[in-house]
């Protein structure tokens, strides 16, 4: 089996006994996401229990390309399991992570590892290639690190006295040498003290954010898992992965001799620029661009002080009131080496400092709040509020049930609070912004509806960059002047003539009011899970670099996608596919989630979302309007996409299509027996109809 | 199964050799010039002990010079490295290596170790098989010939430099036998992706492969004496342009 390692590990921390899986035995899901819920449905037997519940399992799955050349393409991890951090539902979820982490554990010999149980005391995970150790951490002193220090501290465990930088041969002397360290991916804190918006953190700023992993590991007692490979990835046609190689960095990547653009964009073409967003600009003090494993454009960057290596994104967003860019950087830090959620700290704090500000929360007040409200803007403020929730009590080592209540999430917290009564409740005015699932809010939905819908039909926050250059061209074009990519005509025929099988259908991309609830922007919805489920999560290409829809650099602007995707995977593994099949796979991945959401207790009507997107209107927070392409008096044009709000009784309209679509019970949202036994997955059927969940056709 | 040499340490006829003696001294003698050709027992210590008829090694004609604050840490180079090579991807059979640390600052979280193609290759005086060798089919790049290879390991043991520029390790291809691999600048690739092949006159995978241009191939040569003949500055206006300093 070209690209696979060809056996899974099992590790049953209960009993502290190692299986291997047979690769070969889930092949068929290629890797990564598929894998993992495959593996999910045949493991978990009751599929509605607790994300705490011993008998949850985590997988943590590699790719065919893990560890290959494959541009942005080899480097993520992909993590399932139940989650916590969701309401009414901790859903059956997954989190992502790049770095190195997937590459190592190919090279040790593994395509995953399936984590079951619990253990009796706090335990680590030492894989050095075939030899898999569970280890107690009170021999390292490793429960009650930071992140950081656990992942140094069994650096230095594993290398012994070898000098960093030299040869280590860490399985012995027959079992290869390497000069790198292991690659973990550890819990802090806050996912010792189960947290449910804990993260796991893996080098210095890689992190598997969603889904609340970290309390699960701490809830099972899995402080790291450490691996370190000297072994080889078989690659099926090395001649045809280099050029392919060759011809996508050529064709579709940045030159900096011809740079088209200087800043960072979450698409191929982007040059190396670190992805932060700091409220007060990028620090201007040396740094390099630093890339995961085989990508040709490090989102990340590493700095001359230090602060703030390798953090992006959200993690670069919170505390953005700091009274400096260096304490905003150092708040980063902080985030990381404790473990916790950067989304949901970022909106969760500007939440409490507006309650502080409106006087309902405070010392002594309604809500009593031990945070210094007068240190607001210092580093010690979000010292505090990351140590309150982290150590749930007041942030300075006293029992204080603020930091209790936090640790919950947030909006479990208003709710304890009684904020969520009420007309006036804060999900209803949308002062308290998570509005779908009990998730911190990412981009605004009513704008981006292929975000907005993705995630109410699924189970996270997508997270999912596919389209938002349809967002953020032509809104920063009209905000700062950055030249546009093309008409608003030219761009959507250029992404949608690659939305196989519904390619060429133009309104997929109307964002506009009219056809917000149509059958286009289902289909919009239902390509992009597909792609998303099979070429995204399961043969794991970077979602900052892919798909490559438009790229200035490639023919008439057209991208690479479609034709690279199945280019890398072919070569890699001997496979055939063709980027449709891929689709196709991906429908049926789609599938397995919803039938297990569904054995959860997902129904038609829970999918609602919160209630102020109903009835308050879109915003931005610098008063700037978005645009984004629609038809406007029959013209294909960059419209303005803020100010409205979504519909509550044609969002119902839009489900039913949504899941006709699906060939699911339009009344339940079920899946139906037809539709699953059409995918190969009768025993998908079996098990719900034994539980009463099974749609009717 | 052990490298010859643990056999030979076990028998009691262990020798001393150049690395460890260097280790030990802290002496690296350095005999260098552009261009210029160096007989190799000049600059041999004493130690080692080397064939007489090996005694003249003309340079190689090429080089790889590498930019150690450029370099975005992708790895992308050790992928190519040992897919040419080897057919496989696989970060321990590279003939560069970049190793890093996140938690360290810029620049000191990142390096680039190649091999230096040096004027005065220890690692081929002492190999004992002559299967290090300066081949003169291509243009006098230092090369292993795994044929003759006894993986004994004294390669690596000569290499002055961390980490060692040599790479011995199992070798499928002659019965799991250990063998010395090193960078040939894609000379004997069996994976090569271009019909011109590699080698000084030909492609070198990292040099093509690095997306952010840290790796650059040369024929002239380099000093010999530290890094800074190899460790250069790449950068120049269009990453400046990018935010990076000049630094």
């Amino acid at each position: 089996m070209s690209g696979y390692a060809g056996k899974i590990l099992r590790v049953n921390l209960t009993n502290r006994k190692i299986k291997t899986i047979a690769t070969k035995k889930y092949a068929k899901w290629v890797g990564g996401h598929g894998m993992g819920s495959a593996i999910f449905f045949d493991l978990v037997k009751d599929k509605s229990i607790d994300g705490f519940d011993p008998a949850n399992i985590v997988t943590l799955m590699t790719s065919p390309l893990s560890g290959t050349l494959t541009p942005a393409g080899a480097a993520r991890t992909e993590m399932q399991g139940i989650g916590v951090q969701s309401i009414p539902i901790g859903w059956f979820t997954r989190s992502n992570f790049g770095g190195r982490f997937s590459s190592m554990l190919k090279y040790a010999g593994w395509d995953g590892i399936v984590v079951e149980g619990r253990a009796d005391e706090p335990v680590w995970l030492d894989i050095r290639n075939d030899a898999v150790s569970v280890r107690n951490c009170r021999d390292l002193a490793l429960w009650g690190t930071d992140t950081w220090q656990c992942q140094q501290q069994i650096w230095k465990y594993v290398a012994g006295k070898q000098m960093f930088g030299d040869w280590l041969e860490p399985a012995g002397r027959d079992g290869g040498q390497t000069t790198q360290r292991p690659a973990v991916l550890a819990i802090g804190p806050a996912g010792e003290n189960l947290s449910r918006m804990a993260c796991l953190i893996h080098d210095a700023s890689s992190s598997a954010g969603q889904g609340g992993f970290g309390a699960v590991w701490g809830a099972k007692r899995l402080k790291a898992i450490s691996v370190i490979g000297t072994g080889s990835i078989r690659v099926h046609n090395p001649q045809a992965l280099m050029q392919a190689r060759l011809w996508q960095q050529k064709n579709y990547a940045f030159k900096l001799d011809n740079l088209k653009r200087k800043y960072m964009s979450v698409d191929f073409q982007s040059p190396p620029v670190p992805g932060t967003l700091y409220r007060r600009g990028k620090p201007w003090i040396g740094k390099r661009p630093q890339a995961c494993i085989g990508c040709h454009s490090g989102c990340r960057g590493r700095y001359a002080d230090g602060i703030g290596n390798e953090a992006t994104c959200f993690t670069t967003t919170f505390y953005p009131f700091a009274d400096s860019l260096g304490i905003q950087r150092q708040a980063c830090d902080l985030l990381n080496r404790n473990g916790l959620n950067a989304a949901e700290m970022l909106w969760g704090e500007l939440y409490i400092r507006d309650l502080n500000r409106a006087g309902i929360l405070g010392p002594g007040k309604e809500i009593d709040c031990p945070l210094n409200f007068g240190s607001y803007g210092q580093l010690a403020f979000a010292e505090q509020l990351v140590q309150a929730i982290t150590y749930r009590n007041d942030g300075r080592g006293n029992e204080h049930r603020f930091g209790d209540d936090l640790a919950e999430g947030f909006v479990r917290a208003a709710d304890k609070w009684g904020r969520l009564d009420g007309a006036h409740g804060d999900l209803q005015t949308g002062r308290l912004m998570f509005p779908i699932w009990g998730l911190p809010r990412h981009k605004e939905a009513r704008s981006q509806l292929d975000w907005a819908y993705g995630t109410i039909l699924g189970d996270r926050d997508i997270n999912e960059h596919g389209f938002d250059q349809l967002r953020s061209n032509p809104t920063y074009n009209k905000r700062w002047g950055i030249p546009l990519y093309g008409s608003a005509e030219e761009v959507v025929k250029i992404y949608t003539d690659k939305m196989v099988p519904f390619q060429g259908d133009r309104r997929m991309l109307d964002f506009s009011d009219a056809n917000m609830y149509s059958e286009h922007i289902a289909k919009l919805v239902t390509w992009h899970r597909y792609y998303s489920r099979f070429w995204k999560q399961s043969v794991q290409f970077c979602d900052w670099r892919w798909p490559d829809f438009l790229n200035l650099y490639g023919p008439g602007k057209v991208g690479s996608t479609g034709i690279a995707e199945p280019k890398f995977l072919n070569a890699v593994t001997g496979y055939n596919f063709s980027f449709l099949n891929g689709i196709e796979l991906g429908r049926k991945i789609w599938n397995l989630d919803h039938a297990i959401w569904t054995l959860q207790g997902r129904h038609r009507d829970m999918v609602q979302f919160a209630d102020y997107l109903y009835t308050q209107p879109s915003f931005t927070f610098d008063g700037h309007t978005e645009y984004m392409p629609g038809i406007e008096n029959g013209k294909w044009r960059y419209i303005k996409v803020l100010g409205r709000h979504f519909d509550k009784s044609k969002f119902e309209e839009f489900k039913t299509r949504f899941y006709r679509l699906q060939a699911w019970d339009t009344r339940s949202g079920y899946p139906t027996r037809k539709t699953l036994e059409s995918l190969d997955m009768g025993y998908v059927a079996d098990e719900l109809e034994k539980e009463g969940r099974l749609g009717r056709a | 199964m052990n490298y010859p040499k643990e056999r030979e340490k076990a028998n009691g006829n262990e020798k001393i050799s150049r690395r460890r003696f260097l280790k030990v001294t802290g002496t690296i003698i350095f005999v260098v010039g552009a261009g210029s050709y160096v007989p190799a027992k000049k600059s041999y210590s004493k130690p080692v002990t080397t064939d007489a008829h090996r005694d003249a090694i003309p340079p190689s004609n090429g080089y790889l010079l590498v930019d150690i604050r450029k370099c975005q840490g992708c790895t992308s180079c050790m992928l190519a490295c040992t897919l040419v090579h080897e057919g496989v991807e696989n970060p321990s059979l590279s003939r560069i290596q970049i190793i890093q640390n996140p938690f360290k600052s810029f620049p000191d979280d990142v390096t680039i170790e190649q091999c230096r193609q040096c004027v005065d290759p220890v690692c081929v005086q002492a190999c004992p098989a002559d299967a290090l060798q300066a081949n003169a089919k291509y243009g006098n790049v230092r090369m292993v010939d795994r044929t003759k290879c006894i993986g004994c390991g004294d390669c690596t043991e000569a290499c002055p430099y961390t980490p060692s520029r040599t790479v011995v390790a199992l070798d499928e291809n002659f019965n799991e036998d250990f063998k010395a691999r090193k960078c040939d600048l894609c000379a004997n690739t069996p994976y090569h992706w271009d019909v011109a092949g590699g080698g000084p006159d030909g492609k070198q995978a990292c040099v093509e492969v690095c997306p952010v241009g840290a790796i650059e191939f040369t024929k002239e040569i380099p000093a010999q004496k530290g890094d800074e003949g190899y460790k250069v500055n790449l950068r120049g206006t269009p990453w400046w342009g990018l935010g990076y300093t000049k630094g």
